[in-house]
């Protein structure tokens, strides 16, 4: 990888609020964009339990999710008027789901949101998500390789994770959930000096070969079963070397800077609103950065019972836990309640790809080469079809947008990967159980 | 004993009411059903959608496909889109019988597939077994998994599965980081740090906060220009409080950090009870780093701040103020009467140090008095470390990768001690550390001391085994019946078995869930967030005293003493303790509590923050006391049908009877919902109630509606409310509690779910538990001793 050297001074203020820098980082770094491949990003944003949907003409019927018709005329109805002003980046998708978790429990989708996969054996092992297959292959050129995000953080236990992204082994991704640490991951000075540093990673380089050269002979003396949990440690092992590896080679760039001041980093599960704010400018961070182009955000898992999202509509004021607002749809009130909530996660939404819209980028905006997914893996609690999905962005990326379409069943929700990857720069015939691309949103 | 989360995916319908467990024969049971029913449209004539029936396998174990298609036949046939409707359906009987059959078939191919044969499974270390082996073998008490992402859970609800307990890179690279964090503060170079000391005896203004007598909003604040940024500070405070009538003991509580405005980045110690009326002197101890400190060179705000603030209005019943969107009201105008502390003096003192170098970095830092060879004295550092981090006796050879690194980085760093720095970081990544390695065969083999020894501190300390442990084990003295049970009774009675009793109550009884609950102010509006832990606290301190006094298991379904601290005792409306440590308080039938069925941790966890969830208490009876989980709704449940506008007017007792008016509802709920219905006394705050707030649907308001604990659990017995359900559970589930409990210990003491093969093993392990007496301690010991526990 080569990288012209910095033109910008050291200290670059990103403001955290605004975006103070016309142009985004590479460019002003220099990087050449005729050369340099154009970035294109994919971002995959998962919501819990699925929407409000009302029959038409009950009480309520104003918060159904979906439009109620389709094509480009549609009108939006209320929880999804925040997204008129985007109207010509999004196209709003009804019908869609993975063929192999209509099978599952209805609390058991949200692992499959990004991988289609049929959860196999005892250990419902999964397979590869979209963003991992994608960061595997395009991932080259930034400080980050893929940026896993979610509220509850880590990997949480198989068919509630709390990560939408698994390796190609199917192991889940962990994901980072608090913003200090996201935060200085991505933009945290360092206190120690380059070469100690650079010294640092040599060490590190060089005792993750020796460990893992012995850790062979350990793994000869364990059982068979020990050994598939210990082969775990092995790849891990190999993968933290390429990740120093990475590190070496962008030691001499400076990380962003960034002034923290608006960011609410100290935003937790008892501030809700400006922890899903704060995780949202830090994805629009990370993409204005050209830090990573491939990132994922779990909003909450299904396991009520473990998910610390859970209680979140409760403390915004929305009266109930997301599970009960989900379960409580049709009671009276119901849909009004559920709906209110679908408003508010899709103004935070609308408050993102309004940010990466009025962002510009090679003649575009960052909206313009990011793919934006956003969506759940139920229609509404237990059911497992019918998934609420919004496309946003990418248009100058080959999508074409401004409608509202409905699929029918035989269409699987891989068929838009498909499409997807395909004008990512990742040409590829088949995902998991897809049948073909999307005509409907291309150009 | 499936877990829960499986039976969900595989078999999405339910728990079959009274299977008999007798074995089913295909030729003459169930060959005859489909024969009836099925063949016409799926046999030798016709194979509508590709599907035969008449030939398809029933060797689920080898062939997968047909164990796929008949698991596709029960979803058919649950869902009742098989038979078609032209056709004649299944008798209630033939299907359950049908789709029972398939389901068992299911479950034997799961066990098989799943089996580990008894054995225990390869674990690393978890976070919070992490951070006590790195304090114990460091000795530097740090935060060293502050950055780590968090655990997941087992399917069973336990934090140490060693299939569950995933290995990353990310999570390599923070093992990394901490070894590095820890190491650096471990092995000192250069001459004592300077001591830096400040005494304070007047509070600094800081707009209408700042006094020397602490009240509710009145602080003691001091601000350093010089300070230490490492190492182990001390604050010595001397106060004395001033009591109130009817309340307990002020609470001195001390927090580091800068900037003095409402976002200021602190972090507090531990409050400590103000006992006496006359001048004392307490000593706060902690290390720095781990307080949020300005930045040296570009802080907007310079200089360290001190608070000392009084903790005692934490959880009292507050004067209300605005809360959220609720409605605001103003507080009371004058002093609140809340007792206070009144400050003399304060003085800061650090670093500090015992000796120089200190005797954790002497630990590590073995070098021979010579100092000639540099590589002899890193061998004899590193055989004497890697012996501790990894828990065994160590050779020479073993040492050889560890001594190459070093040799090899020894010429590119400034110093010995930054070489071996990060030489012991790379045995902190190595795998013998991280995870609890036990080399294994084909067949069982008993325990080696090591790995007894790490077994037995795991278990009770969640940590390394002490230096005791270890010589024991190297002199192979451990495995003696008489020394063995000697130290299982030292470990119990020592405290770092605290450990086991907060962590095995916490994963057991699930008191994460008080974390997951929001309760809504507008129904509950005297509600003071930080009871919830007090609420934890009592049931982690009635598990403790259940352990240590030697007490029956039994306590935990019903008792006659729980566990307070005044806020909580004040909760609940009990006279008790007047401080924040936990005290055994005697309990009288109508105070209505006694048992864990009656704690705050398991009412509010289980409740939604408005009211009461009898599902949800009522599931988590079935699974943590009983061991008997309900599956999970099944994909594609329809919702309760509210159409009823009344609905809402309904008791949730009532509502749930109309769920159950629903048959594929009914098929799970007629043998849940019982058992949380007679808890309907007991609100979302854990407080025993007369009628029940429910916000009316049009208008606003609440209305009241009544409590009606009747249910009718499953075989038959009529209870009404909490003393009834704990009379039921004491005379006719205490076996089934028993082995429940039973279970849940062993399963957290070996680190893996627990199999069809371990069933002798519970049984055994619970008649010995119940001739017992159900003693808890007695019990550990009976665990320990347990052929799984002490064989790979």
């Amino acid at each position: 990888m080569s990288r012209k050297s910095c033109h910008l001074p050291r200290r670059t203020f990103l403001n955290g609020m605004g975006a103070s820098l016309a142009l985004p980082f590479l460019e002003c770094m220099g990087a050449d964009t005729a050369t340099t491949s154009r970035p294109k990003r994919f971002c995959g944003i998962y919501f819990p339990y699925g929407v409000s949907l009302p029959k038409k003409k009950s009480e309520g019927s104003e918060w159904q999710w979906f439009p109620d018709t389709t094509g480009r005329d549609f009108q939006f109805n209320k929880s999804l008027q925040c997204l008129e002003t985007l109207r010509k980046h999004v196209s709003i998708l009804g019908g869609l789901s993975h063929p192999n978790g209509r099978k599952i429990g209805g609390h058991d989708t949200a692992d499959i949101f990004l991988t289609a996969a049929q959860l196999k054996g005892g250990q419902l092992k999964n397979s590869i998500s979209l963003d991992q297959m994608l960061a595997a292959k395009l991932g080259d050129d930034t400080r980050f390789r893929s940026l896993s995000l979610s509220v509850d953080g880590g990997v949480g236990e198989a068919t509630r994770s709390s990560t939408l992204s698994f390796t190609g082994t199917g192991q889940p991704v962990p994901a980072l959930h608090n913003p200090r640490i996201i935060y200085n991951r991505l933009f945290g000075k360092e206190d120690k000096t380059l070469l100690s540093r650079r010294q640092e990673l040599q060490n590190s380089d060089h005792m993750l070969d020796l460990v893992l050269e012995h850790s062979k002979s350990v793994r000869r003396k364990l059982g068979k079963q020990d050994q598939e949990k210990f082969d775990e440690y092995l790849q891990s092992v190999r993968q933290i070397e390429q990740r120093v590896e990475r590190s070496e080679k962008w030691l001499d760039v400076p990380k962003p800077q960034i002034d923290a001041s608006g960011l609410h980093l100290e935003a937790d599960d008892k501030t809700p609103g400006e922890l899903i704010k704060t995780m949202f400018d830090l994805m629009f961070l990370a993409i204005q950065t050209d830090s990573t182009r491939f990132l994922t955000y779990q909003m909450g898992n299904m396991n009520g019972a473990t998910s610390i999202a859970t209680k979140f509509p409760s403390l915004l004021g929305f009266g109930k836990s997301q599970h009960s607002l989900a379960h409580g749809w049709n009671k009276p009130g119901g849909s009004e309640a559920l709906g209110k909530w679908d408003r508010f996660r899709a103004e935070q939404l609308a408050y993102f790809l309004q940010r990466l819209q009025d962002t510009p980028e090679n003649e575009g905006t960052l909206l313009d080469h990011t793919m934006v997914l956003y969506g759940s893996s139920n229609s509404n609690t237990h059911n497992n079809n019918n998934y609420p999905l919004v496309l946003a962005g990418g248009d100058k990326l080959g999508l074409k947008h401004g409608g509202y379409h409905r699929f029918g069943a035989e269409i699987p929700l891989s068929n838009l990967f498909v499409t997807m990857m395909n004008r990512l720069s990742m040409p590829t015939a088949s995902f998991v159980d897809s049948t073909g691309e999307m005509s409907e949103l291309t150009v | 004993m499936i877990p829960r989360r499986l039976k969900s995916l595989i078999l999405p319908m339910f728990l079959l009411p009274g299977t008999s467990h007798g074995a089913i024969d295909f030729k003459t049971q169930v060959y005859p059903i489909l024969e009836a029913h099925c063949f016409k449209c799926h046999g030798e004539k016709k194979q509508k959608g590709d599907l035969r029936l008449d030939t398809l396998s029933t060797d689920f174990l080898n062939d997968r496909a047909a164990a796929e298609t008949w698991h596709d036949i029960r979803d058919v046939l649950n869902l009742g889109e098989m038979p078609p409707e032209d056709e004649e359906s299944l008798s209630f009987d033939e299907l359950q019988f049908l789709t029972g059959w398939i389901t068992k078939k299911i479950d034997s191919v799961i066990e098989a597939k799943k089996r580990t044969e008894g054995r225990v499974v390869l674990r690393r270390l978890n976070r919070n077994e992490y951070q006590n082996t790195m304090r114990d073998l460091l000795g530097i008490e740090m935060d060293y998994v502050k950055n780590f992402p968090p655990e997941g859970l087992s399917e069973d609800g336990f934090r140490n599965d060693g299939s569950a307990l995933l290995m990353s890179d990310l999570q390599l690279e923070y093992y990394l980081e901490a070894a590095r964090k820890g190491l650096a503060k471990a092995i000192v170079t250069g001459p004592k740090p300077k001591t830096f000391e400040q005494k304070f005896e007047k509070t600094v203004k800081d707009k209408n906060r700042g006094s020397n007598f602490l009240d509710q909003d009145q602080q003691f604040i001091a601000k350093l220009t010089e300070y230490p940024s490492e190492g182990e500070i001390l604050i010595r405070a001397k106060v004395r409080a001033k009591f109130v009538q009817g309340r307990g003991y002020p609470q001195l509580r001390a927090a580091i950090g800068y900037r003095a405005d409402t976002r200021a980045p602190r972090e507090f110690f531990k409050p400590i009870d103000v006992t006496s009326e006359d001048w004392q002197v307490f000593e706060i101890r902690g290390r720095i780093e781990n307080f949020p400190l300005p930045s040296k060179t570009q802080s907007k705000f310079p200089g360290l701040l001190i608070w000392l603030d009084n903790a005692y209005a934490e959880g009292r019943d507050k004067p209300l103020k605005a809360r959220g969107k609720g409605k605001k009201q103003k507080l009371p105008k004058g002093p609140l009467n809340y007792p206070q502390i009144e400050v003399e003096s304060m003085k800061f003192i650090g670093p500090i140090f015992d000796q120089w170098p200190p005797a954790y970095h002497s630990r590590i830092l073995i070098r021979s008095k010579t100092r000639t060879d540099e590589n002899t004295d890193a061998r004899t550092i590193l055989k004497h470390f890697m012996s501790r981090a990894f828990r065994r006796s160590i050779s020479q050879e073993e040492t050889e990768p560890y001594l190459r690194f070093f040799k090899s980085t020894r010429p590119k760093m400034p110093s010995f001690e930054d070489t071996i720095r990060e030489t012991l970081a790379m045995v902190l990544i190595s795998p013998e550390f991280l995870y609890l390695l036990e080399p294994s065969g084909a067949s069982k083999r008993p325990l080696s001391d090591w790995e007894l020894a790490s077994r037995l501190s795991y278990f009770l300390w969640s940590s390394m085994p002490d230096s005791r442990l270890l010589r024991l084990a190297r002199d192979g003295e451990l495995s003696d019946p008489e020394i063995f049970n000697k130290e299982v009774t030292r470990m119990i009675t020592d405290k770092r078995s605290w450990h086991f009793v907060e962590q095995f109550a916490d994963q057991w009884l699930d008191l994460g869930a008080l974390q997951r609950v929001a309760i809504n102010p507008n129904y509950y509006p005297k509600f003071d967030e930080s009871l919830k832990d007090s609420m934890r606290g009592e049931t982690i301190h009635f598990f403790g005293e259940l352990l240590q006094k030697n007490l029956s298991a039994l306590n935990i379904l019903d008792s006659n003493f729980t566990m307070l601290n005044e806020p909580l005792a004040k909760h609940y409306g009990l006279a008790g303790p007047r401080g924040s440590t936990f005290e055994r308080v005697a309990l009288k039938p109508t105070d209505h509590r006694g048992g864990v069925l009656t704690h705050g941790s398991f009412l509010l966890g289980n409740s939604t923050g408005e009211d009461s969830h009898p599902v949800k208490r009522a599931v988590w009876i079935l699974d943590r006391l009983l061991d008997n989980p309900p599956a999970d709704p099944p994909p594609d449940v329809p919702n309760l049908d509210s159409t009823d506008p009344n609905f809402a007017k309904l008791s949730v007792r009532d509502q749930l009877a109309e769920h159950r008016k629903s048959v594929s509802c009914n098929e799970c709920h007629r043998g849940i919902d019982p058992w949380g219905i007679p808890l309907e006394s007991f609100g979302a705050d854990g407080l025993w109630r007369e009628h029940i707030l429910r916000k009316k649907t049009k208008g606003k308001g609440m209305m009241k509606l009544p409590v009606l604990p009747q249910a009718t659990l499953p075989g038959g017995s009529a209870v009404t409310g909490i003393a009834d359900l704990k009379k039921h559970l004491t005379e006719n589930k205490k076996e089934q509690f028993a082995e429940a409990f039973v279970s849940k210990i062993l399963t957290y003491a070996l680190g893996r779910r627990l199999e069809l093969v371990d069933k002798k093993v519970i049984k055994e392990l619970t008649s010995k538990f119940i001739a017992s007496d159900y003693r808890i301690k007695e019990l550990i010991h009976i665990v320990v001793a347990s052929e799984p526990f002490l064989s790979k």
